[in-house]
């Protein structure tokens, strides 16, 4: 199927970005040339370091970067930040910094990147609190880009086999099942959504937190999912090979597992990467109200909060970012989406 | 030919790119800073003495006197108000602030408040005698309701007989002049003529007297009208049927947009030419969601004046010189951030405590609580977080507040001081660096805050890392606003919250709630509604005595010695440790004049004197 | 008389499904730990006693199922109650169902006005570059995050003072000329429109290119172009026709959503509709407010698809079966 993604000119460039994001994230330690908490408070709202690679004499070298020195200056309320020209920090590769564990295995404190210790390399400036917003980015997208995925791992088993048991038996448990299904889809998402959040114990983990969020997202999509399932289990079940199954004495839940559910595979996968993008773009509107991640944790949704005033899309561009990466992101995976759809049901056939 | 245009596309990319890449160092250092140019500006320079309206007597009618200088009439002032607009326009059933303010638009209240000093001044009463436990009200002969009744002694009985006293609304006023569980009387001695008695003397009570007056004969031609008060002056209501006194009376309320009130043309109030004021025929109250609303609508020149926060002041300021507006810096504003240690050593119903013991010891240790108090880097949150527009804060009265207690100086962050304290009441660190107690258990614990609100979610983030550098593991978890109200007022399950509460300061007695033992918001260790059990510590006992005394003194050097000692307390005790107290600035549009922002009031408590000069109009 | 008898039928049949509703949201209301009476908790001037007094207001020291069954009770009256600061939640509702209504009636008929020609064009245009760039752009919209959208083009109307800033009238709004009002009320809406037309539009598009692809490729298509139809008469004649059935079933889902309003767009651009009176009750756990406006939401819902069925029996003959 990769082969046939590859063909398409918009969903191969799609596709790649994808996959340098989820390497990003996945080695974000090592790419990142700070930690998510790594914060010097004399330096909120640096902007982004400016790196040089011709130094004063016009001559090229190796690129240095200066740090920012920052001035409260009473008369503007305002603190302005100036380059402090008196040290060059050298940019170097494979240097040695906070200690973390790569892909959670092996201790060591080489990143891919990094100045001296007193130095300060922000790619993309830092936030109210002086952390770098590059670092933070790349583990941020650890929540954003997984947190999709995750709710959907746990809605479709329940949609498929809600679905399908409510299909397969039809009559009165198909009727009991559906009205149940109908009445949570007809609470309106986004504020089920907002109450379910609000509901959240305050006393969790972050990591808690975010698979109870996980779990909320999918407790939202289960039911449109299950319906569609249900339609095609009511026309499937009338083959001849399920009721070929039958008379050889196949159980019931055998026959919906083994003999039907798979011949919903290709919907499922549609499903999946079309649905993606929504979960990614709720966990932002979640966020936003402040309902979602919670600082001092990084989720594109959180960070982008921060950016939404005025002062900050003015004077502080660099806060965008993660909207930009959300923005990308999901576009991604809608064209990937479109063509998978277009490979697996060239017909159009299966519906939303 | 594809693969040609690929390629010149790339090459052009990166040709835009490589001047970005490529940067050329220069030995010249770039100052950024801009060179501040302090521009003279024809602003009013401010805390210039406010002068208080005079009465004088024309015809029989004994008019308020504007003393500020005359001018000219018409135009409108267009301002905003953040939040879901007004509940009600019914000043005694309002429960929020927006409600008030509006309702107080159109009622009056029998005194005012000087804006600069806060000293109190008449505003219906014509004058006020106080004669020991008796204050004798003389109301104003010839001023008139808006529909022509005149405003008389019966209003005033009725407003604070049957509904104040009675417990009609909101019975917040009510509550706060019981004296030793009794209630002042009132006696009509003419129609002009009022008199209070309290049961003891009481320092807030004539503060409390500008609680509006109703009008009697509007609020009881409603058939059962105590039974459906809080239908009284309802959103719904008909504009054109309501009965005013004050400056300006609704127009229009559109719901969630905005609220319009218009002149009245018979106000009490004349200017020094004896012409009737307000001058302004319209005030527009917009209603914005948030502030970052309001600013794009101030910045979209659709109001006319905003009280500016944090990183949006730089802005203004810079551009004020070319622009169609002054800022005022108006100093430290009645708002306090601060942090609370929860000091609960309570069990809930099913035998559970609160909280959990092992922290209850190290929350009970005052040397732990200084210790924290010394970590805190307030510097940092006064410039990172507040953009520089906040003073550091040590007292529990905020820093315009008159009882501030001068003497207590604060301090500066002082690590080993406070790892000195630690180490004196037992506390150790392991090999791994982090703080452990006697008993060997980790010092770790939650901190609150609301989630949604940058400024508190970054000073959570701030305290984390200054607690860290102690030793201490804090888990900083923001929540949902009123989940966090519900943990400190009802189930009690936090150790430590940043918050931040607006008090008032001219009246320390209204922060009783949080400080007397009792008190509904007594956060740091709430007792349970109907709690009988005297399990006071000595300094709650202390404080509980102070606000009861400096109630019953009236001069203002007598009160000052009890606040002073109650702010003492709260310093050394520190249940609550105080952050920092924001700077107050407003934007004002320069047509405005007769605009005297204060501290204490803001812009608009004088909105019937502000005018726009006739050729800007 | 058999539709009469058939939307009686689905009508008793929704009964029960309210009833879930109306059950599943109380009690994840309920259980919340969000107290509806916070801001007032946190007020130093509000005494006691008040609280007091308004916690039996509403009912809030009484058990869940008691508080249910007396929200119930009075709501099959047809009393919506009145919100926590007390005022009748009809009227908030009532003030607010025009404005929403008026914001997303223009938002569905442009996006079908544009929506449905660019789905026909791209199954005509079935795997050319042109319906591929007609996804690509369409995906382009879905992908940003409407708020963040919104707020890009707040900014944008300051910045330019071409549009207002947020709101649905101006000040001065009552004292205008019809033709003023109307100026106004377009000026206020276009940015919201446009974020809520474009994140909707692909949604609409996709979906009538599909549904027209199914008709191409059906047996009596093929058979018309065998008759020697012209291309363009195919479509126009006979695929558009059978095309747009599908779109019925969709026009009752778009009908539920009228009255559930965009609740982030209309926050960003303090649009006074529903979407954001019902998130701020959320936020505040305003029971009354929220159950009602949810109820209203599943009510729609229930009557757009009922509509979407009647409407199809009564245009596509081969479904009038089903009342039977």
């Amino acid at each position: 199927m990769i082969k046939e993604i590859m063909k398409d000119k918009y969903a191969s460039i799609a596709f790649i970005i994808l996959v340098v994001m989820y390497l990003m994230i996945l080695f974000a330690d090592f790419i990142a040339p700070y930690s998510k908490d790594f914060s010097d408070r004399n330096q909120s709202y640096a902007p982004p370091s400016k790196i040089f690679v011709i130094d004063e004499n016009g001559k090229f070298s190796r690129p240095y970067t200066y740090n920012y020195k920052r001035e409260f200056v009473p008369e503007l309320y305002q603190a302005v930040y100036t380059l402090d020209k008196s040290h060059k920090y050298y940019i170097k590769p494979f240097n040695r910094g906070e200690e973390y564990k790569f892909l959670g295995l092996v201790k060591t404190n080489i990143h891919l990147f990094g100045v001296d210790k007193t130095g300060r390399l922000y790619l993309l400036g830092t936030d109210i609190n002086g952390r770098d917003v590059f670092s933070r980015l790349l583990f941020g997208g650890r929540i954003s880009l997984t947190i999709g995925f995750l709710s959907l791992f746990i809605l479709f088993p329940i949609g498929l086999i809600y679905g399908g048991i409510s299909g397969y038996f039809g009559g009165w448990v198909d009727n009991i099942m559906m009205r149940f299904a109908e009445a949570v889809m007809a609470i309106p998402s986004f504020y089920l959504l907002i109450i379910l959040a609000a509901i959240l114990p305050s006393n969790m983990t972050s990591t808690q937190r975010f698979t109870l969020i996980v779990v909320i997202l999918a407790l939202i999509g289960w039911s449109g999912f299950a319906r569609v399932v249900r339609g095609m289990v009511l026309s499937i079940k009338n083959e001849e090979f399920v009721s070929a199954a039958k008379t050889i004495g196949a159980s019931n839940l055998r026959i919906i597992l083994k003999h039907i559910l798979p011949q919903t595979t290709s919907y499922v996968i549609i499903a999946m990467t079309l649905s993606v993008p929504s979960y990614i773009l709720a966990e932002s509107g979640l966020s936003f109200l402040g309902l979602g991640i919670q600082q001092p944790d990084a989720s594109w949704g959180n960070m982008l909060k921060e950016a939404q005033e005025y002062i900050n899309i003015l004077y502080r561009p660099w806060l965008l970012t993660p909207g930009f990466l959300i923005f990308v992101a999901v576009l991604s995976f809608n064209l990937i989406g479109d063509t998978i759809r277009d490979i697996l049901d060239p017909k159009g056939k299966i519906r939303e | 030919m594809k693969r040609v245009i690929y390629l010149i596309i790339l090459i052009g990319i990166i040709t835009a790119c490589l001047p970005a890449c490529l940067k050329k160092d220069s030995y010249i250092s770039q100052s950024e800073i801009p060179v501040v140019k302090e521009v003279q500006l024809d602003k009013y320079p401010l805390n210039k003495i406010f002068p208080n309206p005079k009465t004088v007597t024309i015809n029989g009618v004994d008019y308020l006197q504007s003393q500020l200088p005359v001018g000219d009439y018409g135009g409108r002032l267009i301002t905003s108000t953040i939040g879901e607009g007004p509940k009600t326009f019914n000043p005694f059933t309002a429960k929020d602030a927006t409600s008030s303010q509006m309702a107080n638009m159109m009622y009056d209240g029998l005194v005012s408040m000087n804006p600069v000093t806060g000293d109190v001044t008449p505003k219906l009463a014509k004058s006020i005698e106080v004669k020991g436990n008796k204050y004798i009200i003389h109301l104003r002969r010839g001023i008139k309701w808006s529909d022509g009744k005149p405003i008389t002694a019966d209003d005033v009985i009725f407003t604070w007989k049957d509904i104040v006293f009675a417990g009609l609304g909101n019975t917040s006023v009510r509550d706060s002049i019981i004296i030793d569980g009794q209630l002042p009387t009132i006696e009509k001695i003419d129609d002009y003529t009022v008199v209070f008695t309290v049961p003891k003397p009481f320092a807030p009570f004539l503060r409390i007297l500008s609680n509006p007056i109703a009008p009697k004969h509007y609020f009881t031609s409603i058939p059962n009208w105590e039974k459906s008060f809080d239908r009284i002056l309802a959103t719904t209501i008909n504009p054109k049927d309501i009965v005013y006194s004050g400056a300006y009376h609704l127009k229009k309320y559109v719901p969630a947009q905005r609220v319009v009130f218009d002149r009245n043309p018979n106000y009490y109030e004349i200017n020094l030419d004896n012409k009737k004021l307000p001058y302004l025929n319209q005030i527009v109250y917009l209603i914005v969601g948030d502030l970052n609303n309001e600013i794009l609508k101030f910045e979209g020149k659709e109001i006319d004046t905003i009280t500016l926060r944090g990183a949006t002041v730089a802005r203004y300021k810079a551009k004020e010189a070319n622009s169609d507006y002054y800022i005022y810096n108006l100093g430290a504003d009645t708002g306090t951030m601060f942090l609370a240690i929860n000091l609960n050593n309570r069990k809930d119903n099913k035998g559970k405590y609160y909280v959990n013991p092992i922290k209850q010891k190290w929350f009970a240790d005052k040397n732990f609580r200084e210790a924290i108090d010394y970590a805190i880097d307030r510097k940092s949150l006064v410039t990172n977080i507040a953009y520089g527009l906040a003073e550091p804060l040590f007292t529990s009265e905020s820093l315009n507040g008159i009882y501030l207690n001068k003497s207590i100086t604060g301090h500066n962050r002082d690590l080993s001081y406070a790892k000195e304290l630690l180490k004196r009441s037992g506390f150790y660190y392991g090999k791994n660096g982090f703080l452990y107690d006697k008993n060997g258990n980790k010092v770790e614990f939650d901190l609150y805050t609301n989630a949604g609100n940058t400024e508190r979610e970054s000073i959570g983030v701030m305290i984390k890392q200054d607690l860290a550098d102690l030793g201490i593991s804090v888990n900083f978890k923001p929540v949902e606003f009123n989940t966090l109200v519900n943990k400190l007022t009802n189930t009690y399950d936090w150790d430590m919250s940043i918050m931040g509460l607006t008090g008032s300061p001219l009246e320390p007695h209204n922060g009783k709630n949080v400080w007397a033992s009792n008190g509904p918001l007594h956060l740091f260790n709430q007792r349970p509604v109907g709690y009988s059990v005297d399990d006071r510590l000595s300094w709650e006992k202390e404080l509980d005595y102070i606000f009861e005394q400096a109630a019953l003194k009236l001069s203002f050097d007598e009160r000052k010695v009890y606040y002073d000692k109650y702010q003492q307390i709260i310093y050394d005790e520190r249940p609550i440790i105080y952050l920092y107290s924001p700077t107050r600035v407003v934007a004002i549009r320069r047509k405005f004049k007769n605009t005297y922002p204060s501290t204490l009031s803001g812009v608009l408590y004088n909105v019937e004197e502000i005018y726009i000069e006739k050729a800007k109009q | 008389m058999n539709i009469i008898k058939y939307i009686l039928k689905r009508i008793i049949q929704t009964l029960p499904l309210l009833f879930i509703v109306s059950i599943i949201s109380f009690f994840i209301i309920r259980l919340s730990p969000i107290d509806p009476l916070a801001e007032l908790r946190l007020n130093p001037s509000i005494s006691q006693e008040t609280l007091q007094k308004e916690t039996q207001r509403l009912g809030l020291d009484k058990p869940i199922p008691v508080q249910y069954a007396k929200w119930a009770s009075s709501f099959v009256r047809g009393d919506l109650g009145v919100t926590s600061s007390g005022e009748r939640v009809a009227d908030k509702l009532k003030e607010r169902i025009p404005n929403t209504l008026l914001l997303t009636s223009i938002v569905i008929f442009m996006t079908w006005l544009v929506g449905v020609p660019l789905g026909i064009l791209g199954a005509v245009f079935h795997k050319s570059q042109f319906d591929r760039l007609l996804t690509v752009l369409s995906s382009i919209g879905m992908a940003i995050p409407s708020f963040f959208f919104a707020i890009l083009l707040l900014i944008f109307a300051v910045k330019t003072s071409l549009f207002p800033v947020g709101g649905l009238t101006s000040f001065d709004f009552d004292e205008m000329s019809l033709g003023g009002k109307i100026l106004d009320l377009a000026k206020h809406l276009v940015l919201p429109v446009t974020v809520l037309f474009t994140i909707s539009l692909s949604g609409l598009q996709r979906q009538m290119r599909a549904n027209m692809l199914d008709v191409m490729d059906s047996e009596y298509i093929k058979f018309a172009r065998a008759k020697g139809l012209s291309e363009w008469q195919v479509i126009f004649k006979h695929a558009l026709r059978n095309a747009l059935n599908p779109l019925i079933t969709l026009l009752g889902f778009e009908f539920a959503g009228l009255l559930s309003g965009a609740a982030l767009t209309e926050y960003v651009f303090q649009y006074p509709g529903l979407g954001r009176l019902i998130l701020e009750a959320v936020m505040k756990s305003d029971i009354n407010l929220v159950m009602a406006s949810l109820m209203m939401g599943s009510i729609m819902l229930v009557l757009g698809n009922l509509l979407a069925d009647i409407l199809l029996i009564i245009t596509d003959p081969r479904i009038r079966g089903v009342g039977k």
